[in-house]
């Protein structure tokens, strides 16, 4: 890797690990409970304070608290996107690995299916599967995953093409290495590269995607916050609590802005001639 | 050439199905839409007869075949809930979903191909840092959010532009400018990255060193050139627009197929989701198969074979 | 040349006011899903199919069943009911409406091949027939106390152009005696109709109405400020606080016939315990949901009823807010930490839900919510006991303003939504429904409600309102059955 650690990467990468930080120790950083209802307290704008407590940035239509809502948010941001990221980029990769590998009918086969998943509407296909087996965590993980894989699968096969005709795999397969240590020892690592590239952009891609479906009623249930459904909820009051629909808001911007950010050096540094930058 | 592409139509054609298919039973095994129509009071044995009436108590692989003899004979059936022709519904909002698609293509080429251009050939300048994070940021902005904010800014607070509906040529501004945000990011990067790899190219280096001005080596030659993957990456774009309509609808109540489809959805409204997932698939596959030929076609130096 | 230089002048003089308005818009929640008064019979769209149509009767102001069509009617035995009608009514084309197009309308809404969703609240009229040169004859199954405030829901429709041009026109292109005409609709956008000239009821205020469909709630209000749109409804209690400053709009709320209720059931999981449903009912603070949730729209209730129903009682006592109660009872039952399961759908204010979770957290039973979409929720829901969960929250109206409509599908044994089983209840209810007289049904229902009372199958949370909002010109009351009748409607700048 020929990366240089200029001062915008490292801004970039501690606002990232501030976020993983913040979604991972919510429970210590949220002093009040994202859960916990005041009808009294509805709506009131940040720098709002009781006797008990205070609301820096503020309470929802139900009185919670908006920026232990927040914190409790990036847990779900961050955990769908990672979730769903791995589900495709494993699933999408042993797809490729073995079609670039054996070629013939798996290849055939998987080339075959690649353009059909492909061509499936994904965020209708999305919507559908969720409105009908019942929105949650887990469905949107798997919707996410299974309609993503192909992207990783064509790199994957491509780089592993390429791969395998090096010599050194040849003198592997002749010194009688079995496919599957071939494919694993020697093969994956030199794919690795453009794979982690794929999966950094898909990575921002699937945050907004979450984002978008919590939004549209379809993702994290409520009363689990999700900065989706949070603005969601605020759109009604968009003038008199624009705090609901503007810190979440910023918050889903600069944690995507960081991801994508990250994911251009990421690029630059494991591929000097890319032309990214 | 023409096998190729026969057997990417015929390829199509079974995803399609494929799609339609797997549409088909998921909507179904969850339910039907009567308990949603009949009213508070109904009992059991009036949901069942309604129920009957209207067809969904026949065993699915038996609507199934029904379904598909129906379109085989281009009959895409009644909805359910407005009794009325699906072909006619879906056809009345479909003019309004392309009309979006087409204000934020021009959007999105209008200023990603020019921004890219720029951040290419002036590349390393503060110009270049500018447009790219303009770029950047229209690649991270969630569609909802900046389509909320835009309706705040330009609709509430100055009051410039209508803040919902489909009235007028002004109504389709925002929305146009929420849904092509993202896209116009792909375009500029594409653009940008196949502009500095002609710029690279032997004949450029040539072209200058004869004499040949940067602005003019790039109108007449870069450009021509370039445009070849960002042709075929517009294409493929369609698609991402007509998926990110959904949420731009939703916003700001574009009575376009992507409201009517979360309303179909929500009311299990099956042929007319099954409608709109038909003419959304063939409109993806459709434009995979336009940038594979405008691929194949345009450059004759890129091979077949993947 | 004079002569016009002064009128120009005089009519500059004139205040703008003074012009009557011509068009009048409506913002709706949503578009109309079928212009067919037979088929569908949700909010948007008889909002505006019920401006095109004439119905048999309907009721006035107060409430009360007062004719239209007919010009009266009579019971001549328990089951038949004979009906006068006018003879000067004519459908939009000119024609006459006679007693063949009343006889007609109703057996086209009770004919099962019709498929009319609407069906099940018309079932008990067995036939209808033209009896005379202007008289309709009804006959029902049995004595049926309700046929009356059914009928207010029947719109009547011209037989020969339905027969001409068949269902599926009739649906785009409806015809009916109305006082506006349909012009123009764009689905999912809009719907455009002109006033009828000599309509026979009288003037009309406005030439042209345009029922405008825009789903979010903040741009209805914002085209109501710009004057975009004269009249919307659907606004929610926070909604109207953040208009009631504004001096150029009027908020118009009304209560309504609906109820905001709490279902428990009784026949399965822990809440088959009466102990349990009673401290339930003692832990909701109904007086902060109405004041914090609702901001003052609602209206208490002690029954699961509304005052707007026939056969609501006050004297049947609700249970009071008492939470040590509550967690006495609880503990007397040895439920301490029992969980509760909570169904529900996007379709119900979710805030209640969890102010509910909440209130009955504080006396020690943990509550569940579950959210599925509306018809999977409506499937549990109205399945076994086992399956419709602990609670869920509804908001019942039956359109009819009669206490048959709402606790007999809802807590009579044998209906889909009732998980109870209790014989005097049945007893009570069965015979509400067949005897016509109004004092005699009042005693059934007052005897049904102290059962309910007693076994708690469900909770009274409160009345609920419409609230519409207007421009302050606008003038017109709005009743608890939420009809909207342009013609009752006026502009006075």
């Amino acid at each position: 890797m020929s990366g240089k650690l200029s001062p915008g990467i490292i801004v970039i990468l501690t606002l990232l690990a501030a976020f993983i930080l913040a979604a991972a120790g919510a429970d210590l950083l949220a002093h009040n409970d994202p859960l916990r209802q005041s009808l009294l307290m509805r709506l009131r704008p940040p720098g709002t304070f009781t006797a008990t407590t205070s609301y820096p940035l503020g309470t929802d239509d139900l009185g919670r608290d908006l920026l232990a809502r927040i914190l409790y948010g990036a847990r779900a941001s961050l955990m769908v996107a990672t979730l769903s990221v791995s589900v495709s980029l494993v699933v999408g990769t042993v797809v490729g690995l073995l079609a670039g590998w054996f070629r013939g009918w798996i290849e055939i086969v998987s080339m075959r299916l690649v353009d059909s998943v492909l061509s499936i509407p994904a965020i209708l296909l999305a919507i559908l599967t969720v409105a009908v087996l019942g929105p949650g965590f887990l469905t949107l993980v798997l919707v996410l995953g299974l309609t993503r894989w192909p992207r990783y699968t064509r790199v994957a096969y491509a780089q592993t093409l390429q791969v395998v005709t090096l010599p050194y795999i040849r003198a592997a397969e002749m010194a009688g290495c079995g496919p599957v240590r071939i494919l694993l020892r020697h093969v994956l690592p030199n794919i690795a590269g453009p794979l982690i590239v794929v999966a950094t952009s898909e990575f921002g891609l699937m945050i907004l995607f979450e984002a978008g479906l919590s939004f549209l009623g379809l993702g994290v249930q409520p009363p689990y916050p999700s900065w989706g459904s949070i603005m969601a909820a605020g759109r009604q009051y968009v003038q008199r609590a624009w705090w609901l629909t503007v810190f979440p808001g910023v918050a889903l911007f600069v944690l995507v802005l960081c991801v994508n950010l990250f994911g251009d050096w990421l690029r630059d540094s494991l591929d000097p001639r890319s032309l990214s930058r | 050439m023409i096998r190729h592409f026969a057997g990417r139509v015929g390829q199509a054609i079974v995803a399609t199905s494929g799609v339609l298919t797997i549409v088909f039973f998921i909507m179904r095994l969850s339910g039907d839409p009567t308990l949603l129509l009949v009213p508070e009071g109904a009992s059991a044995q009036q949901i069942a007869e309604l129920r009957h009436a209207l067809g969904f108590d026949r065993p699915l692989l038996v609507q199934y075949v029904a379904y598909l003899s129906d379109l085989a004979h281009l009959d895409l059936g009644q909805s359910v809930v407005q009794r009325a022709s699906v072909a006619g519904i879906v056809a009345e909002r479909i003019p309004y979903t392309m009309m979006l698609a087409a204000g934020a293509l021009l959007v999105a080429l209008g200023i990603g191909i020019p921004a890219g251009i720029v951040m290419a050939v002036w590349r390393g300048s503060i110009m270049e840092r500018a447009l790219a994070g303009f770029v950047l940021t229209g690649q991270s902005l969630p569609t909802f959010w900046s389509g909320i904010l835009l309706i705040l800014l330009f609709g509430v607070a100055l009051g410039w532009l209508p803040s919902s509906g489909a009235d007028s040529l002004q109504s389709l501004v925002m929305p146009s400018i929420a849904l092509g945000a993202l896209t116009m990011s792909t375009f500029a990067r594409m653009t940008r990255i196949a502009v500095l790899d002609e710029l690279s190219r032997d004949y450029v280096m040539a072209a200058r060193a004869r004499g040949l001005s940067l602005r003019t080596a790039v109108l007449r030659h870069v450009l021509r050139n370039a445009s070849i993957p960002v042709v075929t990456i517009a294409a493929l774009e369609v698609g991402n627009l007509l998926a990110g309509a959904v949420i731009v609808e939703t916003v700001f109540a574009w009575p376009g197929i992507g409201q009517l489809a979360i309303q179909s959805i929500a009311a299990r409204d099956f042929l007319v989701v099954q409608a709109i997932v038909l003419f959304v698939s063939t409109v993806y596959i459709g434009m995979n198969l336009l940038a594979d030929i405008a691929y194949a076609v345009i450059d004759p130096r890129i091979r077949l074979e993947r | 040349m004079r002569l016009l230089v002064l009128l120009f002048l005089v009519s500059m003089a004139v205040p703008a006011g003074a012009q009557p308005k011509e068009a009048l818009t409506v913002d709706m929640p949503g578009d109309v899903a079928t212009m067919d008064p037979h088929l569908q019979w949700d909010t948007e769209s008889y909002t505006v199919y019920r401006n095109i149509f004439d119905n048999l009767v309907t009721r006035d102001g107060g409430g009360k069943i007062v004719p239209q069509v007919a010009t009266g009617w009579r019971y001549s035995d328990e089951t038949t009911i004979v009906f006068d009608l006018r003879t000067d009514i004519r459908f939009q084309d000119g024609s006459k409406l006679t007693p063949d197009d009343v006889a007609f309308s109703i057996r086209r809404i009770i004919n099962p091949a019709f498929k009319s969703p609407q069906l099940s609240q018309f079932d008990q009229i067995t036939s209808a027939d033209v009896t005379g040169p202007a008289q309709v004859t009804l006959h029902t199954k049995t004595a049926y106390p309700v046929l009356m405030a059914q009928l207010v829901k029947l719109s009547i429709v011209p037989k020969a152009y339905v027969e001409k041009v068949g269902d599926q026109k009739f649906n785009q292109e409806p015809l009916g005696s109305g006082p506006y005409r349909l012009r123009t609709w764009q689905r999912g956008v809009q719907s455009v109709l002109d006033s009828v000239d000599n309509y026979w009821r009288g003037k009309l205020p406005f030439r042209t109405v345009t029922f405008r469909a825009v789903p979010d709630g903040p741009t209805r209000i914002a085209d109501l400020r710009t004057g975009r749109a004269d009249i919307t409804r659907g606004l929610s209690p926070d909604d109207a606080e953040s208009v009631k400053a504004d001096k150029s709009l009027r908020l118009l709320p009304v209560a309504t016939e609906r109820v905001a209720y709490l279902f428990i059931n009784t026949l399965a999981t822990p809440t088959r315990d009466k102990r349990i449903r009673q401290a339930i009912a003692m832990a909701i603070d109904r007086d902060t949901i109405m004041a914090s949730l609702q901001q003052g729209y609602a209206r208490p209730v002690n029954i699961v009823l509304t005052p707007a129903n026939f056969g609501y009682v006050a004297d049947v006592p609700g249970w009071p807010y008492d939470p040590d109660g509550a967690r006495a009872l609880i503990k007397e039952a040895g439920a301490e930490g029992a969980v509760l399961s909570f169904i529900t759908s996007p379709s119900y204010d979710r805030r209640l839900n969890e102010a509910v979770q909440q209130m009955l957290g504080d006396v020690g039973l943990k509550v569940d919510i579950s959210v599925t979409d509306q018809p999977t929720f409506l499937r549990r829901r109205q399945g076994t006991p086992e399956d419709a969960g602990s609670l869920s929250q509804g908001r019942w109206s039956c359109a009819c303003q009669d206490a048959d409509g709402v606790i007999f599908p809802l807590f009579r044994s044998g209906s889909i939504w009732s998980k109870m089983n209790n014989p005097a209840f049945d007893v009570e209810v069965d015979a509400a429904r067949i005897v016509l007289d109004p004092a005699t049904r009042l005693e059934h229902y007052r005897r049904a409600f102290q059962v309910l009372r007693e076994e708690v199958p469900g909770i009274g949370l409160f009345q609920d309102y419409a609230i519409y909002l207007a421009r302050k010109e606008l003038k017109w009351t709005p009743t608890a059955n939420e009809a909207f009748f342009i013609m009752d409607m006026q502009w006075q700048p």
